[in-house]
């Protein structure tokens, strides 16, 4: 396993030119690359609409009232910049599978991929990092701000059981991306969300799961929670069938349920490539367009 | 060594091995492997099984074959069983007065124990003595003379013991030859002697020797009774001499001639009570004969060998030794009327009270006649030693020590068990 920077060269060549498309209306102040709500002075003509008390008069349009003698307003779309905030699961359970890491290995690189996507939009992105000490690079526009946060994600390692909610309730971003296995506070994870949601923010869950969880390994005959290594149980052949069917349906519930509350709910194998889950994260039409 | 509940041994076997299978069966914890998911997987059992072909934990297993093994064998009741010859005999030697010849019962039961067959001797006469098995003891017994009065043996008390030592030696020999040396006569039977016969389970080997000829006269009386003495009658017929030394017939205190008479071997016979006006009713008894009539009961001093007892079981007469013969003294009072001289039954308790000393007088009885001497021998075939003996195997400490042992191991293998901890904890490391 590489790492350093120079390890996501080819993720952030992959990822460019990938957009991003908010799915609600940008509140930025700052011109960007989404729909702002805010429908202002900018040179996008977007549609006339018959003048009302209230409007600014400089944005009357004077010719076409000289010719109909009407009085119609001149209405254009504003671009805005979308705060955009990576929050990272780096609990023991993204530690896996043991010896290849594959899960916390993609997931550092989606974050880092993600990033750089809002970060090619112009978009503020920062990185908060769920470990044992956690790490929160405040959401930013400059152009450092990618490595800065390479450099983050190299030096923490996957361990402890620390929560992604704290994290997702301080979040002041416009668009919060959440990258976990949702082993953790997931209960806690949802209701934040809920809020989150509540204050305008748009919400991505991606649940990043494994091949060697869906279907264990034949040596894997007693399993150990690496979050509680006092849960040990035995994996003989009734108990594996029993554990897919609890697992399936603990999948199609935490979907469910996020998805239920508004938030984007995506679900990816860590053995896919790192651009192939940025652009299924990406790739999603805005909502309400 | 045998064992008395050999199931028990094979159930001990059984669950050894039954212990050594198990111990080929590894139980042990399979190594972890981290899976996050590991809450999905239902809580069961986390050890597995997988057979081996060694056995393992080999102390533990040594401890628990042995704990199993020592209680099966405790609990199996083991016993030493004593080396068994074909054939033992119990020799009954009869050395009472009913014997003629004593040298010749002892020359015929030498012949009968120089066939080489285990012998234990019981001489008997009045009393059972249960001898040892050697010869020599054959040899004593010549020089030993009849004992306790001449009285004549009980076949009952012999049998018992000859019962009793059967059941010690019954063990030892598949069957066992019970032999009598003895003229068998009628005073040696009593009414008990044909239950406790029954009590031996085998034929008895009867070799008949001469008895003590059991008729012959009374010895005559050495002082004259006056024709209206009230003894008269019942001393009919009994010759009187005056200067014999046989029996003298006194009243009041004997003088110095009957004492020299009695020391000389004669017998003093003291009856004051003759002709009392003062009776009442009451029962006198000598041997088998009662006599319930108007008598006088007088005191008399105890101390001797009491001849006749009166019915709350005082003396009624007693005989003390004296030199030779021996002094008698009689508290009977007769009255001087009635007809109780004239009774045959009171005729017989004066004789037996004027006969000679118990200690010479032989009253052997008659030799039993031939169908109660068969019955007597009963079956043709000997008493099986099984038969006779109560258990054919001795106790053994050897059951306190496998218990012991079997306890010593259950608490080794308890420490050792917990020395290991947890049964598999080592192999799931």
């Amino acid at each position: 396993m590489t790492t350093g920077a120079a390890s996501y060269g080819a993720l952030l060549d992959a990822v460019r030119g990938v957009r991003w498309p908010a799915r609600r209306r940008a509140t930025g102040a700052t011109i960007g690359a989404h729909r702002s709500r805010l429908r202002g002075s900018s040179s996008e003509f977007s549609e006339f609409r018959p003048y009302r008390q209230g409007d600014d008069p400089r944005r009357v349009d004077w010719r076409l009232l000289a010719r109909s003698d009407r009085a119609y307003v001149r209405l254009t779309t504003d671009r805005a910049t979308m705060r955009t905030e990576i929050i990272l699961d780096a609990s023991a359970s993204m530690a896996f599978p043991p010896v290849t890491l594959e899960r916390w290995q993609r997931a550092r690189e989606v974050a880092i991929g993600l990033a750089a996507v809002a970060h090619a939009e112009s978009d503020p992105v920062g990185l908060s990092i769920a470990a044992e000490a956690p790490v929160r690079i405040p959401p930013r526009a400059r152009r450092s701000v990618i490595a800065e946060m390479i450099r983050a994600v190299e030096t923490v390692t996957a361990r402890g059981s620390s929560g992604l909610a704290p994290l997702l309730a301080s979040s002041r971003a416009a668009r919060v991306a959440v990258i976990t296995d949702l082993l953790g506070d997931a209960e806690e994870l949802l209701a934040a969300s809920r809020l989150a949601l509540a204050a305008g923010s748009e919400v991505v869950l991606l649940h990043l799961l494994t091949l060697e969880e869906l279907d264990p390994p034949a040596e894997a005959q007693l399993a150990v929670d690496p979050e509680q290594p006092e849960l040990r149980r035995s994996l003989d052949a009734d108990g594996r069938r029993r554990y897919r069917a609890a697992l399936d349906s603990w999948m199609e519930r935490a979907q469910g349920d996020f998805r239920a509350a508004g938030v984007r709910y995506v679900r990816a194998l860590a053995s896919e490539s790192a651009a192939r889950i940025v652009r299924r994260v990406a790739a999603d039409a805005p909502a309400d367009e | 060594m045998t064992f008395l509940a050999p199931w028990a041994l094979l159930a001990g076997v059984l669950a050894a091995a039954g212990v050594v299978a198990l111990h080929l069966v590894a139980r042990r914890r399979p190594a972890s492997y981290p899976l996050p998911t590991a809450r999905f997987v239902p809580d069961r059992r986390t050890l597995v099984s997988r057979a081996s072909r060694r056995p393992r934990d080999l102390l533990l297993l040594l401890l628990r074959v042995l704990l199993i093994l020592s209680a099966a064998a405790a609990f199996a009741r083991p016993v030493l069983t004593p080396r068994r010859s074909a054939i033992a005999r119990i020799l009954l030697l009869d050395r009472s007065a009913a014997v003629a010849n004593p040298a010749e019962a002892t020359r015929r039961a030498r012949e009968l124990v120089s066939d080489g067959v285990p012998t234990r001797l019981i001489a008997f006469d009045s009393a059972v003595a249960v001898l040892g098995e050697e010869l020599g003891v054959l040899d004593s017994l010549d020089r030993v003379p009849p004992t306790h009065g001449g009285r004549v043996a009980s076949v009952s008390a012999l049998m018992a013991a000859a019962r009793r030592l059967g059941s010690e030696i019954g063990a030892g020999a598949d069957s066992v030859e019970l032999t009598l040396v003895s003229p068998l006569t009628d005073r040696e039977v009593d009414a008990a002697s044909d239950s406790i016969r029954a009590l031996w389970p085998g034929r008895v080997r009867l070799v008949p020797i001469a008895a003590t000829p059991a008729t012959r006269a009374m010895p005559p009386l050495g002082r004259a009774v006056r024709a209206e003495d009230v003894l008269g009658p019942a001393l009919g017929g009994r010759t009187v001499r005056e200067d014999t030394h046989a029996v003298r017939l006194v009243r009041g205190e004997p003088s110095g001639a009957d004492s020299a008479l009695a020391r000389s071997g004669g017998v003093v016979v003291r009856w004051d009570s003759i002709g009392t006006r003062t009776a009442v009713p009451l029962a006198v008894a000598m041997g088998d004969d009662v006599v319930v009539a108007t008598l006088a009961r007088t005191s008399r001093d105890s101390d001797g060998v009491v001849l006749a007892r009166w019915a709350d079981g005082s003396p009624a007469a007693i005989e003390r030794p004296l030199g030779e013969g021996c002094l008698r003294e009689v508290a009977i009072g007769v009255p001087v009327s009635g007809d109780l001289p004239l009774s045959p039954t009171f005729q017989r308790i004066v004789n037996g009270l004027t006969d000679a000393c118990a200690s010479v007088r032989v009253d052997a009885g008659m030799p039993l006649d031939s169908a109660r001497r068969a019955a007597f021998i009963g079956p043709a075939r000997a008493a099986r030693g099984s038969a006779l003996a109560n258990s054919a195997e001795r106790p053994t400490p050897i059951t306190s020590w496998l218990l012991g042992v079997a306890l010593a191991c259950a608490l080794l293998e308890l420490l050792l068990r917990r020395s290991y901890g947890e049964p598999g904890a080592a192999e799931a490391a």
